[in-house]
């Protein structure tokens, strides 16, 4: 089992804030790894780090072998990864199946010269993407509805959508930012169903940072718990589950021996 | 209750009462009623007044408006009709109050034998007359009254009656709008044969057209060519990429400059053939696009408009400056630029060179077309809507920024060119920040992202000041109250762009069921 991306010591400092401290995270090919952790405990600033949108004060991320910390962000995702954002940021005033060959960017090679020329490379090319972006707004259920405009799509399509987007770069590696959040509980259930698919039939490595525990529960192999930008714990689901730091983080201190408590009353 | 309802009338009618007075003072009640005149088939003398039913025309109509807009402004839904006839009644009332007073103090003034001209130019003792409607001070003003009163509660009833017949306006429009959409006007839309008769047409106009409106119209609407080329510029640096370049009119003198260079005897001998030099332009535009879009690529939004803004005074003030006086003539300008030629005949006639502008334009319009519709197109509008976001999908965005900017200077290039040889003459005093605004206007006027957009509004804003002509000095003042009143009725633009569809059978969205899940 290959690692995919690695991150080592990676240090992310805002003024006095250290937003990611020193953090190590060891991502295998073909997994799904959940990033959990209390509200601005550094998961969002961390995947800005991979992603290219912030460059470390110290430390490196390594992708596939390359050390890509410092590369620009168009640059990385040449390389093969692909994000969705927190806030869903989609290109607003563009049709949906546009959103998605926005995303085809790196892979298209035709110039401003044979745009100019209309030359069949470029109709080949341009036929080709529109197959493709076609081909997956079907896959993430969004069939028919590709020439409305992003903003008029529902929330849950406009997550999709992002997804979709995301997809068009042919990534190895996607991160994904909260996909469930604002979502109700049938829809949080057809999104996990979603992300796990997208691994199993794509072959897509997944990093996920998600608040709804059911969500990063089922569906993770592996699971990293960040408190003040550092990594507290890190293991299977049933390990985290269990562990007393973890507990802590989420409730306060005291919450451990607490909870330890409850869990004995049940018992009885 | 009933006192607020009073007290925004009289507000609007003090606005009004300010409104009128201002014309007054500025003479445009003058114009106005000249203009009404003439639209009754009896044109005004020179130096002679109008009739005074034409000034009863023109401030019955503002009368009406101010008692529309009070009688709408009561609040109530529907419109209670006591109360709109009052609001309406004391608006008016209010507005001739104020009218009254300003025409007993002019009136005074002028009787006694003062010149208010040395103060106001536009207020002659004939104007004053004439706005008192030939009476007396007194009398002259109680007509004002009479006149504000009776309009406004007539403004008022027809408000009221609007609103009464509003739900019948309602159904007209949807039947309308079902007729159009399934009837055959739907039909015809859709039928190929239709738009190719239609672009039939308009090549037919284009061809004629030059020919039959004369040597004006021909300049005027040279002009207008002219500018739809670099609206078409500008539409790819600020309405596709989203960059928001203000010193744009650098790259049209950059264009202008270095055809006439290249091709006028004076200062450096060239006679440079037309054609050749035309490409000259081009090229020197967008060099100088990818020259000035290299270093300030990372600025983003007001930065950016700042620094280019600076950067269109340089390239004028360079021209202008002693330093380069012996490459550019300073502030004499270059004269005896070179007209098109074609196998040794000359074509510079003003029909021949209004043909080659419809012709430059139409090769524009469709190589724009070219680059907004493909991946270029995509990236340069993902780049305005999110940058970040764009750079991280995998835009290129440095890369797409500077094709932006150097596609964009080339349009500006040519129409420099063009402008250069048209006029055989071209100076620093062409090439101010009010060209990059006005291009810059007809953008948005237009509809950003929208080559209809850019032509309807570069006819709007260079063709309708010509058409406007008649309103004399009175002509930007009209023409910015239309532009104000434009961008409030239709913020997104006379022609709003709309992206192209890709064949996918899109049911319209339901904003209540929120589409399928």
């Amino acid at each position: 089992m290959s690692t995919l991306l690695e991150t080592r010591r990676v240090t992310k400092v805002f003024g006095g804030l250290t937003a990611v401290n020193k953090v190590d995270l060891v991502v295998p090919k073909g997994k799904i790894a959940s990033i959990i952790g209390p509200n601005g405990a550094g998961k969002t600033t961390l995947f800005n780090c991979i992603s290219g949108f912030y460059k470390p004060e110290e430390g490196q991320v390594i992708f596939d072998g390359n050390v890509i910390n410092g590369k620009l962000t168009d640059r990385i995702a040449a390389l093969g990864i692909s994000r969705t954002y927190q806030n869903i940021r989609l290109f607003k005033n563009m049709s949906a199946v546009e959103n998605i060959m926005v995303g085809f960017e790196p892979r298209m090679h035709q110039g401003w010269l044979s745009v100019m020329l209309r030359t069949p490379a470029k109709r080949k090319e341009e036929k080709h993407v529109i197959a493709e972006a076609t081909k997956l707004l079907k896959y993430v259920g969004l069939e028919g509805l590709g020439d409305n405009l992003a903003t008029n799509l529902p929330y849950g399509a406009q997550r999709r959508l992002e997804i979709a987007r995301a997809l068009g770069n042919n990534p190895k590696l996607l991160l994904l930012d909260e996909p469930t959040a604002g979502m109700n509980p049938q829809e949080t259930d057809i999104m996990k169903t979603f992300i796990r698919s997208v691994r199993d039939d794509l072959g897509v490595t997944i990093i996920l940072i998600e608040h709804d525990m059911r969500v990063v529960m089922d569906i993770s192999d592996q699971i990293s718990v960040l408190d003040y930008g550092q990594k507290i714990a890190e293991g299977t689901p049933k390990e985290i589950q269990a562990n007393p730091r973890v507990i802590e983080a989420y409730l306060g201190l005291g919450a451990s021996a607490l909870s330890e408590k409850y869990r004995r009353e049940k018992q009885l | 209750m009933k006192s607020s309802l009073i007290q925004k009338a009289a507000k609007s009618g003090v606005v009004f009462a300010v409104i009128v007075i201002f014309l007054a003072l500025i003479g445009f009640t003058v114009t106005a009623a000249s203009l009404i005149q003439k639209v009754f088939g009896e044109a005004v003398g020179v130096s002679a007044m109008p009739a005074y039913p034409a000034l009863v025309v023109f401030l019955g109509f503002i009368g009406l408006w101010n008692g529309w807009r009070a009688a709408k402004h009561t609040g109530d839904h529907p419109l209670r009709a006591g109360s709109a006839i009052v609001a309406g009644l004391v608006a008016g009332f209010v507005a001739g109050l104020f009218v009254l007073v300003y025409t007993l103090i002019v009136g005074t003034i002028h009787s006694n034998g003062v010149d208010m001209r040395v103060y106001l130019s536009s207020l002659s003792p004939e104007s004053i007359v004439y706005f008192l409607f030939g009476q007396s001070t007194l009398t002259g003003g109680l007509i004002h009254l009479g006149l504000s009163i009776v309009s406004a509660a007539a403004g008022a009833l027809l408000a009221i009656f609007s609103d009464r017949s509003q739900h019948q306006f309602a159904l007209w429009k949807q039947k309308l709008s079902l007729w159009v959409n399934t009837s055959w006007p739907a039909k015809l839309r859709k039928n190929v044969f239709v738009g190719y008769i239609a672009m039939g047409v308009v090549l037919f106009l284009l061809v004629i057209l030059p020919r039959t409106w004369g040597s004006y119209w021909n300049y005027i609407m040279g002009t207008v060519g002219i500018y739809v080329l670099l609206g078409i510029g500008l539409n790819i640096i600020v309405g596709y990429s989203g960059q928001l370049v203000l010193g744009y009119v650098a790259f049209f003198a950059i264009g202008a400059y270095s055809f006439a260079l290249v091709t006028a005897p004076d200062p450096h001998h060239l006679n440079w053939n037309f054609w050749v030099a035309l490409l000259v332009a081009i090229v020197a535009s967008a060099i100088s696009g990818v020259l000035i879009g290299l270093p300030i690529l990372r600025l983003r939004g007001d930065y950016l408009a700042i620094v280019t803004l600076g950067f269109g005074e340089i390239i004028r003030i360079l021209i202008k400056s002693d330093w380069l006086k012996d490459i550019t003539l300073g502030p004499r300008g270059v004269r005896n630029i070179a007209g098109p030629t074609l196998l040794g005949k000359s074509f510079s006639s003003d029909i021949d060179f209004m043909y080659l502008i419809i012709l430059a334009v139409l090769l524009s319009i469709f190589l724009a077309r070219r680059w907004q519709e493909s991946r270029i197109g995509r990236a340069w509008l993902s780049i305005s809507q999110d940058e970040t976001v764009a750079q991280a999908t995998g835009v290129d965005t440095y890369k797409y920024k500077i094709l932006a900017l150097a596609i964009g200077a080339a349009f500006a290039g040519l129409g420099g060119a063009l402008f250069a040889s048209r006029n055989q003459f071209t100076g620093p005093e062409d090439h101010v920040l009010m060209v990059s605004i006005n291009v810059l206007s007809l953008v948005i006027v237009g509809g950003m992202g929208s080559i209809p957009g850019v032509i309807l509004g570069a006819f709007t804003l260079k063709g309708l000041p010509e058409i406007l002509r008649e309103l004399e000095s009175y002509r930007l003042l009209v023409f910015g109250a239309l532009l104000v009143l434009m961008m409030i009725i239709r913020p997104e633009g006379l022609w709003p762009a709309k992206r192209p569809k890709y064949g996918e059978k899109s049911p319209p969205l339901d904003a209540e069921k929120g589409g399928p899940e």
